[in-house]
């Protein structure tokens, strides 16, 4: 008998979509795709799944199965767990500067380990223009430079990097089972290295201007912007820095700050000559409340002057946010990982995470400082503490919980 | 299937080696159109993407039809060289 064909409904922008797509193409399985941005694809969806709306949703004959994780989707098909055969004495996921630190560590000593990087390998620091404090290099050290030398170093040893994104961890009592985007991945130890990334003002025009006036990274878009005017926001090192990066390319700056600026004593004073340069104007106490189009494209920013309580507007033709930091935690939030009121993995001195087998280092972790020499630092000692874990040397932890919230 | 792919990219863009690696993982051969070097090239950057930013990459299939990605974007990359 043929087997009844399969119709899989979903959306392009819809990462778990692709997963389920990726899967069934992977193991030859065909199936008809039906896109649910068409409201009326959308409509049928929603009569096969019985009215929860969300995607993927699959259906074979009057079978049914919604969002489903690889392992289940795998096991509806019928098709053998190919991924069941990956096993790792270690995965390290996010290849900033803790996990590359902590990959270097442990491939050196012959541990088999892979790092798995949805975005940049180098993590944050690749987007930023110069390292200024970190130890070694007097004069600083573009971050592209470093992060490149970090990722050499690594894969000298050994490290493998995967490109791709961990959904989902689980404690499978020996290993813990990784829900990835290259299939399900197998590890007795996990490092959590997903560090942080920049957060959004949360303003209108924000969403709808990104990358058309609206950005987050000074080195990938800064040179859009030669002999234009531009906003910053953030008063803190990553805003002040940033501004002082882009200097280069606009006719001037207008740097928005919430509050004072919070930035280090060596970035004030640069900032102090670009100011009395004239190429960038300071502005504290000043709330971004708008980000304002025309055409499609930005041409100011309306904010509030908080020591006045008075409407203020910055021509511009582009804005660039360095508001602070955010923990990359979306699968941790999947994970039964616990983590602090703000989002950060709790850890105890040995680094561990409540999860047996899973550690965390660098920003990612409750309490960090947010630093690269810091997150290189706690990279190691998280590799050293695996290897004892591996070694059967340390006990798991019992001690970490989630701080009750309220 | 893919006839061929270009990449816009800037010295400076992190993310611009990511595509690139990316697409060397996965086996495929690309034109990169460095806007520094080609600033007279931006124009038609921007067209494509309607974005001021890279990494621009856009993919040409056999049909001659064209998948445009903005920045590292492994979600739409990944089906769009598939």
């Amino acid at each position: 008998m043929e087997p009844r064909p399969i119709i899989l409904y979903g959306a392009d922008w819809c990462a778990d979509c692709h997963r389920a797509r990726d899967i069934l193409d992977a193991h030859k399985v065909a199936y008809a795709y039906e896109d649910t941005d068409n409201p009326d694809v959308h409509q049928r969806m929603m009569a096969a799944s019985g009215g929860k709306d969300e995607i993927p949703v699959l259906v074979r004959g009057s079978e049914m199965i919604q969002n489903p994780s690889s392992v289940a989707l795998m096991e509806w098909l019928g098709v053998e767990h190919a991924a069941e055969k990956i096993k790792h004495d270690v995965v390290v996921v996010g290849g900033g500067p803790a996990g590359l630190t902590a990959a270097m560590y442990m491939t050196r000593e012959d541990i088999d380990t892979l790092i798995f990087e949805r975005g940049v390998v180098g993590g944050l620091i690749a987007t930023t223009d110069m390292v200024d404090n970190y130890p070694g290099f007097p004069d600083g050290i573009p971050g592209l430079t470093l992060a490149e030398n970090m990722r050499k170093q690594a894969e000298r040893f050994g490290a493998q990097i995967e490109l791709g994104e961990v959904m989902k961890i689980t404690d499978e009592g020996e290993y813990r089972r990784l829900e990835t985007t290259s299939g399900d991945i197998l590890a007795r130890a996990v490092l959590v290295a997903t560090g942080s990334g920049y957060k959004k003002i949360g303003v209108p025009g924000e969403e709808e201007y990104y990358a058309r006036g609206v950005h987050y990274c000074a080195t990938c878009d800064g040179a859009f912007y030669k002999g234009k005017r531009l906003v910053v926001v953030g008063g803190g090192n990553s805003g002040v820095q940033e501004a002082l990066f882009l200097v280069r390319f606009a006719s001037h700056i207008d740097l928005l700050v919430r509050s004072d600026l919070k930035a280090s004593e060596v970035l004030r004073h640069k900032l102090e000559q670009a100011v009395q340069a004239g190429k960038i104007t300071v502005h504290l106490q000043t709330t971004t409340d708008e980000i304002v189009g025309e055409n499609n494209a930005v041409v100011k920013v309306v904010g509030t002057d908080k020591t006045t309580d008075k409407k203020v507007e910055f021509s511009t033709d582009g804005v660039f946010v360095f508001v602070g930091l955010q923990p990359n935690n979306d699968f941790l939030k999947a994970s039964d990982i616990a983590l602090d009121a703000i989002g950060f993995v709790t850890t105890n001195d040995h680094l561990q995470t409540s999860m047996k087998g899973v550690f965390a280092a660098g920003d990612i972790r409750s309490g960090a400082t947010m630093q690269v020499a810091t997150a290189t630092g706690e990279g190691a000692t998280a590799a050293l503490t695996i290897r004892e874990f591996l070694e059967g040397k340390l006990e798991s932890a019992n001690d970490i919980h989630a701080p009750q919230q309220g | 299937m893919v006839k061929n792919i270009t990449i816009f990219t800037r010295n400076t863009c992190a993310y611009c080696g990511m595509v690139k690696k990316y697409l060397g993982v996965k086996g495929h051969t690309y034109e990169e159109v460095n806007i520094d070097q080609h600033p007279e090239r931006q124009v038609e950057a921007f067209k494509l993407s309607g974005a001021m930013t890279v990494p621009v990459t856009v993919i040409t299939k056999h049909d001659d039809s064209m998948e445009v990605v903005i920045g590292y974007n492994l979600a739409k990359l990944a089906p769009a060289v598939a």
